[in-house]
């Protein structure tokens, strides 16, 4: 004990200590002995592999090592070190495992660079009339096919006469795009107002605006009910919000509201009368234009679907009495067992029999409900559909999606592939973003809730200036990771026939001119996934920042 | 318009009415038969042993608490199911929290005007420049632009008071305003809240700052499990308590 004691209150570092220095890097225990000598003698064995390749960079990234090493010992035993000599006692010098594992990952990083570089760019062929298999090398890339098969990449099958409107698309997204950047700087906030009511307007407009370039609209005559049915419900929905105290009313804004929609089917129906924009068929929709479209609906779609599961999963309406439920459940349960004597008859084995007492299912129903969500349909009904879609792979719903389309459109109507599979790929995603933002719901200090409250707020304004607010903000680093997801996993769709970006490679390499170029087509996804997951989670970084103000 | 100096104008003779009041939380029976009256302007302190009910009185009379038996009238309108009331009931009674509960995602000025604007329906000029009185009367303006995080307990607390204020309610609950304060903080509450009792609200204040209770209440209300023990004028009160319960309470905390 007392010798211990001593050895602490020695001055630390004032002599090198050969017995300390020995204990803390090999003879402290037997597998840090052990460690030292397996990573010397593989460092060791890779350096030697590597010297015979390439003997002038090996020699001078050894020679730059020992110098290292060298400026260290002599900084150490004199107890005088200079900046860069301290710098890499801490940093990569301050074991000697660490001086070895130093060493091991300059030559790797170097290495896997250099062959990086020699297969990309210095034995690469670039021209795009060279990716036959007689110009091509095993040591370089033939990067010709990214350039050659550019078309198949960008937009898939879509008609090439039909290219320049996904420009236009793309033009249109970029310029909005600069607008938004240039109205939000705080500078220019307060001179540009009116640009920014604007930009917002258009940005609400947008998803129409872009269907209109790349989908089209079609040549049909002027449906005046149809209009009107649609209308009734949007003052109905305007109503509802005002009776609900969601929206103040004003003149202006009704008029808008109860205008704007009329007058955007007029437009629309006189823009497909005028085959300006004529439709495309979206089945031949493919490559980085699928993949977008695919992401950006998801995302921008199951963002508010996974607001209103979470706040359902969450709500503690009044339930449905049992003196109501019971009964119901009851009636409708003899209702069902009148049909059974038929079902009974008809049955051909075991199973079908079972099948005549599915009336019991109602009771287990009612059961549950009562149960476990105290009569709380609302609730009952979110956790239900959350708990489903987790439990369901994804491509089961992409399949089930493209399969059962059919059972809920009139017969002979044929949906293009796109659409099922984004309404299943929305469905999939909001059930992880309810959860998700029911876990930033549940966050939020109930004082927060019980403050709202006292003040008077409604329940909708609660969450609308308070709760959500906070909430969002809270989940911005999990949903973005899981928007990078649904981005990424988009590429899924290639399964159930759609030709997205990454399913769009198997056509390119069965192409003969192209024939099996895949690494060079998947290094280049690659790239394209990374600037569009890196701009997301940047992008996120910078809402945080901003929406993080006073945050303590 | 009300007038800035003191509460908007209340037409009945009590203001609060309990009668009978039952609370219980799954068996547990927190409040056992509350009765009182409350005329418009009284300043009552209600005080206790902890677990004796009282945050959860005061809780059931903007209805945090729902009570499950018995009747509450505020203002002459009855607390019932009827979410209409309530919201009603909830803008003319205003309540300061221990937690202050102020909203950290907005700034002081905000925090204040938010619900005047949006429940009140107020002009955001009317709603602001009432928020600045306010902010003046509780001696804290050159904060407004800060958000909550950044000020200190006792200052919170006077932007919660505020911001209860800002929108002119006829009743203040205080639910142990000062217990989560740093002692040096809490005689700025206390100021503001002595200020407030004496331009004739209508408060009720959970608190053990017995001095408090002495200067400015009209009654004093002793509740111990769930049931009113002793009520009395804060001289009688504190000097010459009838019950025994409250004689002992009060040795305690008078002890040190």
């Amino acid at each position: 004990m007392t010798e211990s004691i001593t050895q602490i209150q020695e001055p630390v570092g004032k002599r090198f200590n050969w017995e300390i220095f020995l204990q803390d890097n090999i003879t402290g225990s037997w597998f840090q002995a052990i460690w030292v000598l397996l990573l010397t003698i593989f460092t060791i064995s890779y350096a030697i592999s590597q010297f015979d390749n390439l003997p002038l960079s090996t020699g001078i990234i050894l020679g730059g090592w020992v110098i290292g090493i060298f400026m260290v010992v002599r900084g150490e035993l004199s107890l005088k070190h200079s900046r860069l000599s301290r710098w890499l006692k801490n940093n990569l010098i301050s074991s000697i495992s660490n001086t070895i594992l130093t060493l091991l990952i300059i030559l790797v990083i170097a290495f896997s660079i250099n062959s990086i570089w020699q297969w990309a760019v210095v034995n690469a062929n670039f021209n795009p009339l060279e990716t036959t298999p007689e110009f091509r090398t095993e040591e370089g890339a033939t990067w010709g096919v990214i350039f050659g098969a550019r078309k198949l990449l960008m937009t898939g099958l879509m008609a090439p006469e039909d290219s320049w409107r996904v420009w236009i698309a793309l033009g249109f997204i970029l310029v909005m795009w600069v607008l938004t950047l240039v109205s939000g700087r705080p500078k220019l906030k307060e001179k540009l107002k009116a640009l920014r009511t604007v930009v917002n307007t258009v940005w609400l407009l947008s998803p129409a605006i872009l269907y209109l370039f790349l989908a089209g609209a079609p040549n049909n005559p002027y449906n005046i009910k149809l209009m009107l049915i649609a209308e009734v419900g949007i003052l109905a929905i305007y109503l509802l919000l005002w009776w609900q105290k969601v929206v103040q009313f004003y003149w202006r804004s009704f008029i808008i509201t109860a205008l704007g929609w009329p007058l955007l089917y007029t437009i629309w129906s006189t823009i497909g009368t005028s085959e300006f924009f004529p439709p495309i068929n979206v089945d031949t929709w493919g490559g980085l234009l699928l993949t977008m479209i695919i992401a950006s609906a998801v995302i921008v779609l199951s963002l508010p679907l996974g607001m209103v599961l979470a706040l359902g999963r969450r709500s503690e309406v009044y339930g449905i009495p049992d003196w109501i439920v019971w009964p119901v459940a009851v009636g409708a349960m003899i209702w069902g067992f009148t049909t059974t004597p038929v079902l009974l008859e008809t049955s051909r084995n075991l199973i079908e029999r079972l099948l005549a007492f599915w009336p019991l299912l109602i009771f287990g129903v009612a059961y549950i409900l009562q149960r476990a969500f105290k009569g709380n349909v609302v609730a009952g009904a979110s956790t239900t559909f959350i708990e489903f879609i987790r439990s369901v792979p994804l491509i089961t719903l992409l399949f089930m999606g493209i399969v059962m389309a059919p059972f809920f459109l009139a017969p002979g109507v044929y949906t293009p592939k796109p659409w099922p599979v984004i309404i299943g790929y929305t469905l999939f995603a909001s059930a992880y973003s309810a959860e998700i933002i029911r876990g930033g719901l549940q966050a939020i200090p109930h004082g927060q809730f019980e403050a709202a409250d006292s003040l008077g707020f409604n329940g909708l304004q609660k969450m609308r200036f308070i709760v959500l607010p906070q909430a969002l903000r809270i989940v911005i680093p999990p949903i973005v990771g899981q928007f990078i997801g649904a981005f990424k996993s988009s590429s899924l769709v290639s399964i159930v026939g759609l030709f997205d970006f990454v399913g769009i490679s198997k056509v390119v390499i069965a192409n003969n001119e192209w024939l099996g170029l895949r690494t060079e087509l998947y290094v280049f996804m690659a790239v394209v996934y990374f600037l569009g997951s890196f701009l997301m989670s940047s992008y996120s970084r910078r809402l945080e920042v901003r929406l993080g103000l006073g945050e303590r | 318009m009300a007038t800035m100096e003191g509460p908007s104008q209340s037409f009945v003779d009590e203001i609060i009415v309990c009668e009978n009041v039952h609370k219980w939380f799954g068996e547990f029976e927190a409040l056992r038969g509350l009765d009182l009256r409350v005329k418009p302007g009284e300043v009552i302190v209600i005080i206790g042993p902890s677990g004796s009910g009282k945050s959860t009185f005061i809780r059931c009379l903007n209805r945090l608490e729902e009570h499950q038996d018995g009747r509450i009238i505020i203002d002459g309108i009855e607390l019932s199911h009827d979410l209409r009331n309530i919201q009603v009931v909830r803008r003319e009674v205003g309540m300061v929290f221990q937690q202050f509960n102020l909203f950290p995602h907005l700034t002081v000025l905000d925090n204040i005007t938010l619900a005047p604007i949006n429940v009140r329906k107020w002009s955001r000029d009317h709603a602001e420049e009432l928020a600045m009185t306010w902010l003046h009367r509780v001696g804290i303006p050159e904060q407004a632009a800060k958000f909550p995080g950044q000020l200190s307990g006792g200052q919170q607390q006077r932007v919660a008071i505020a911001r209860t204020l800002t929108m002119q309610p006829k009743i203040l609950l205080f639910d142990e305003p000062t217990s989560a304060l740093d002692p040096e903080m809490i005689s700025e509450v206390l100021d503001v809240m002595r200020d407030l009792a004496r331009s004739g609200y209508t408060i009720l204040a959970v608190t053990h700052e017995m001095g408090f209770a002495r200067e400015v209440a009209n009654r004093v209300i002793f509740m111990d499990a769930g049931k009113i023990v002793e009520e009395n004028t804060p001289d009688d009160f504190f000097n010459n308590p009838k019950e025994e319960r409250t004689k002992l309470f009060l040795s305690q905390i008078l002890q040190h």
